[in-house]
């Protein structure tokens, strides 16, 4: 696992040092990451280690108090979001965050902002626009087909289940065509069978030259689907690596579950 | 064709300042539609009223080309506020488009030379019903296109969630001020269309009670679709009209209290597309409901 990770070469998204400071309370401090490319990477750790903020830092919704993140040569921490979605990176929300009012293919449309090649001039005025705009709609419907929602593209979004939302907000962060698609918790309130529907998307988009970063919870799909990971607490590195070796961890294990000696004395207790 | 004669006779005026209020609708609406709440139209229509009566005053200039020009000074006017009003948060942005429309009043009558002061200013020329319904069917064409094109999109996202929006690669900043300008233009031309019914203006006609209408009006028509602004101008200025007809005594409250019943019971206004699209789920689930109870029966 290791070695494959060395032949897809360099890292896509590296940070060095990053820190997130909201008055004196650090949400992320100091943390290294690289995510390979071409890889599928997990970002795990207890609730309230600074997951979705990592997420947030590198889309340039929050800007880093301390350190720099890389993006294939490219510094973002000083970046607005748009700029940075515009070098490649798309995402998903923990909480889905579809837009209100639309149906499901407008959403993903309006994921493919940046692919609609023609100025909003000339989307305004032409005919020749007219054509780019059915391309666009046509990219649109493939990418809900892709996440098995075609039938549902006219219906409001609003209107759907949460998996139902969670998969259109995927197709929307595709739509862009990213380079880097950053997943934040996108199997929650998923059963298993979904879950592993969605596994089984990321894997085929990272054999397409994806590279995915994603926020899970779910160990069991963390060891399947993810090639490596990186695990945080209370904002700071525990470990990285090969999903299984972090996961068996001890530091981890505390993490996850409480100190060694009080999961041995509940042992005992049984 | 007698009945129509007699409409028009006692209802052409509302009808013509129907239309006209129907610009600063959807002037309001521009920006609105990009989750933008600002009173500045009134500060549009100002430059426009006051360019286009002096334009055709003094310098004899043809109506439609002094249309055009308030058009324009509203265009010019809208860049400079939405430069320096849209680092403001939402609420601080009504506030401060509010405090706008004060000044604009006391600038009208200060500077008597370009606005006639106290005194006003007559306007020689009249806008003609069909220039007037070509200008609005123009304008109103021009929503038509925006809603369905790419600026239409990016403007939803911006209003719904500007920061989702702006992950996606939209610049909500960028969005907000072709609002703007969107806003001013038209906001200009409807100045201008207020100037040419009216005949006379003087700077309390672009004050409070413009703002009161066109933010009424949208909010009454819906701000969700531009056909909103044009229902939302109508029905507002036909409201106190029709109630003094039928029922004098409440005339002048009927337009607040109006506003309150939709704001209570129709809180995104009378078009809501998003109310269309939660019926039609509706609808769908109940066929697929009814179906499912009646297999058993059968």
């Amino acid at each position: 696992m290791v070695d494959r990770t060395l032949e897809k070469g360099a890292p896509l998204l590296e940070t060095r040092g990053v820190a997130k400071r909201f008055g004196g309370v650090a949400a992320v401090d100091g943390l290294d990451m690289s995510v390979t490319q071409g890889s599928v990477h997990g970002l795990i750790g207890p609730n309230g280690a600074g997951k979705t903020t990592m997420i947030n830092l590198i889309t340039g919704l929050f800007h880093p108090s301390e350190g720099a993140i890389r993006f294939a040569g490219a510094e973002l921490s000083a970046r607005p979001p748009h700029e940075i979605a515009a070098l490649g990176i798309s995402r998903t929300y923990q909480n889905v965050r579809l837009f209100s009012g639309m149906t499901a293919l407008e959403q993903v449309m309006t994921g493919c902002w940046l692919k609609r090649g023609v100025s909003l001039w000339s989307s305004f005025l032409g005919p020749a626009a007219r054509a780019r705009w059915r391309e666009t709609r046509a990219q649109a419907m493939a990418l809900l087909e892709r996440v098995g929602m075609a039938d549902r593209a006219d219906e409001l979004a609003e209107t759907l289940s949460y998996g139902e939302q969670r998969r259109i907000e995927i197709a929307r962060a595709l739509g862009s065509a990213p380079r880097l698609l950053l997943l934040d918790e996108p199997t929650a309130g998923m059963n298993h069978a979904e879950a592993h529907a969605v596994g089984r998307l990321v894997h085929e988009l990272r054999d397409g030259g994806l590279t995915v970063l994603m926020v899970e919870h779910n160990m069991g799909l963390v060891t399947e689907f993810c090639d490596s990971c990186t695990v945080m607490n209370f904002g700071r590195l525990l470990a990285r690596g090969e999903p299984r070796a972090c996961i068996a961890d001890p530091a981890v294990q505390e993490a996850y579950f409480g100190r060694k000696n009080d999961a041995d004395r509940i042992k005992s207790l049984r | 064709m007698q009945t129509l004669l007699d409409f028009w006779a006692g209802y052409g005026s509302t009808v013509v300042f129907a239309m006209v209020n129907s610009f600063f609708a959807l002037s309001a609406y521009a920006v609105l539609s990009t989750g933008v709440l600002s009173f500045a139209t009134v500060a549009f229509a100002a430059v426009g009223g006051f360019l286009a009566a002096q334009m055709v005053g003094k310098f004899g200039m043809p109506l439609p080309a002094a249309v055009a020009l308030a058009g324009l000074g509203g265009g010019l006017a809208s860049a400079l506020v939405a430069a320096a009003f849209l680092k403001l948060e939402s609420h601080w942005m009504a506030l401060a488009s509010l405090a706008l429309v004060l000044i604009t009043r006391v600038v009208a009558l200060n500077a008597p030379a370009l606005t006639g002061g106290v005194n006003g200013l007559v306007v020689p020329q009249r806008i003609s019903f069909l220039q007037l319904l070509v200008l609005l069917a123009v304008v109103a064409l021009v929503f038509h296109r925006l809603s369905r094109s790419w600026y239409g999109l990016a403007a939803r996202a911006v209003r719904e969630d500007p920061a989702v929006a702006s992950t996606m690669g939209v610049s909500p900043y960028r969005i907000q001020f072709t609002a703007f300008l969107i806003s001013g233009v038209v906001g200009g031309i409807g100045g201008a269309a207020l100037a040419f019914t009216l005949q006379f203006i003087s700077p309390e006609t672009y004050f409070i009670g413009l703002a009161f209408t066109m933010i009424a009006s949208t909010v009454l028509g819906g701000s969700f679709h531009w056909v909103g602004s044009l229902i939302g101008a109508a029905v507002f200025t036909a409201l106190p009209v029709t109630m003094q007809a039928i029922v004098p005594q409440i005339e002048d409250v009927a337009k607040g209290v109006a506003l309150l019943l939709i704001m209570i019971f129709l809180p995104r206004g009378l078009i809501d597309p998003r109310a269309w699209g939660l019926r039609r789920a509706a609808r769908a689930r109940q066929v697929a409901g009814g179906a499912t109870q009646a297999e058993p029966h059968g």
